[in-house]
């Protein structure tokens, strides 16, 4: 099963992640995200992406493949970072 | 490196000297993730253009082209398979058959029982797709996903269902997401 948790101080309780999940998983409590029904989580992070404050985390979700990705530019990166 | 060689040198790599018959043309390939990465993505953006034009062009008609284009794909690969009457069963081998370029799962909520949900007259099975060459190439586009070339996925699953089972199916975009999308196969 896939694990979601919120940091609750860095959400700004936008409930974008409420209106964007299809399977009704968050719920907005005193204006912050509360994962209330995780089992129906899909993985699709469409809320991880949206997130402006970048407050949520899974654990357990299926990388899709990624090949439109650049190797070469991506090496560079990681060797900034 | 390709910048530093003249013309001359450049076109030297490509007179090797070697003889094909037909009888000795190679029938395996097997280049490496990095010589495939530029072919790839060359065909990802010729693809994204593509369709970019025939929205242009065609506008709502797009969807229309790409749902036909797809679904002959679908009955293309698909008349291979065995043909097997249980729904479930056929989704399963057909996610298996077309891993590499579309995997998807048959999903169901926690508080349904079954895959196959009957509500309002209607009987449909929802399917999470995860490895999908189509959100890969929008997204190395910059495309919005669940336009026309979703539509060729739409078609794709249709006719591959169509050919397995030989009943007639319906395939609607629920959510989608950046790795993984949701889709409800209806099933007539």
């Amino acid at each position: 099963m896939i694990e979601i948790s919120v940091d609750a101080a860095a959400c700004n309780g936008c409930g974008l992640c409420v209106k964007d999940c299809p399977m009704q998983v968050y719920e907005l409590r005193d204006e912050v995200s509360v994962p209330i029904r995780p089992e129906n989580c899909m993985g699709c992070l469409s809320c991880h992406e949206i997130c402006p404050a970048q407050a949520l985390e899974h654990r357990g979700v299926y990388p899709s493949k990624r090949n439109y990705i650049d190797i070469r530019v991506c090496e560079m990166i990681n060797r900034v970072i | 490196m390709m910048a530093e060689m003249t013309v001359e040198e450049m076109n030297q790599q490509f007179k090797t000297g070697t003889v094909f018959r037909a009888e000795e043309i190679p029938i395996s390939c097997s280049p490496s993730a990095k010589d495939l990465e530029q072919t790839l993505h060359g065909v990802m953006k010729l693809n994204g253009l593509i369709i970019k034009s025939l929205e242009e062009i065609a506008g709502r008609g797009a969807n229309a082209v790409t749902y036909r284009a797809g679904k002959k794909f679908g009955h293309e690969v698909a008349k291979y398979f065995r043909k097997i009457e249980d729904i479930e069963e056929a989704l399963r081998e057909l996610s298996y058959i077309l891993h590499g370029q579309y995997t998807f799962e048959l999903w169901k909520p926690e508080d349904k029982e079954n895959y196959v949900v009957t509500e309002n007259g209607e009987t449909f099975i929802y399917l999470v797709f995860h490895d999908c060459i189509v959100r890969q190439t929008l997204r190395r586009n910059g495309m919005e996903q669940g336009g026309p070339l979703c539509q060729t996925l739409y078609g794709y699953v249709v006719g591959a269902i169509e050919e397995i089972t030989g009943r007639r199916a319906k395939l609607e975009i629920v959510h989608t997401g950046p790795n993984a999308c949701l889709k409800k196969l209806i099933l007539k």
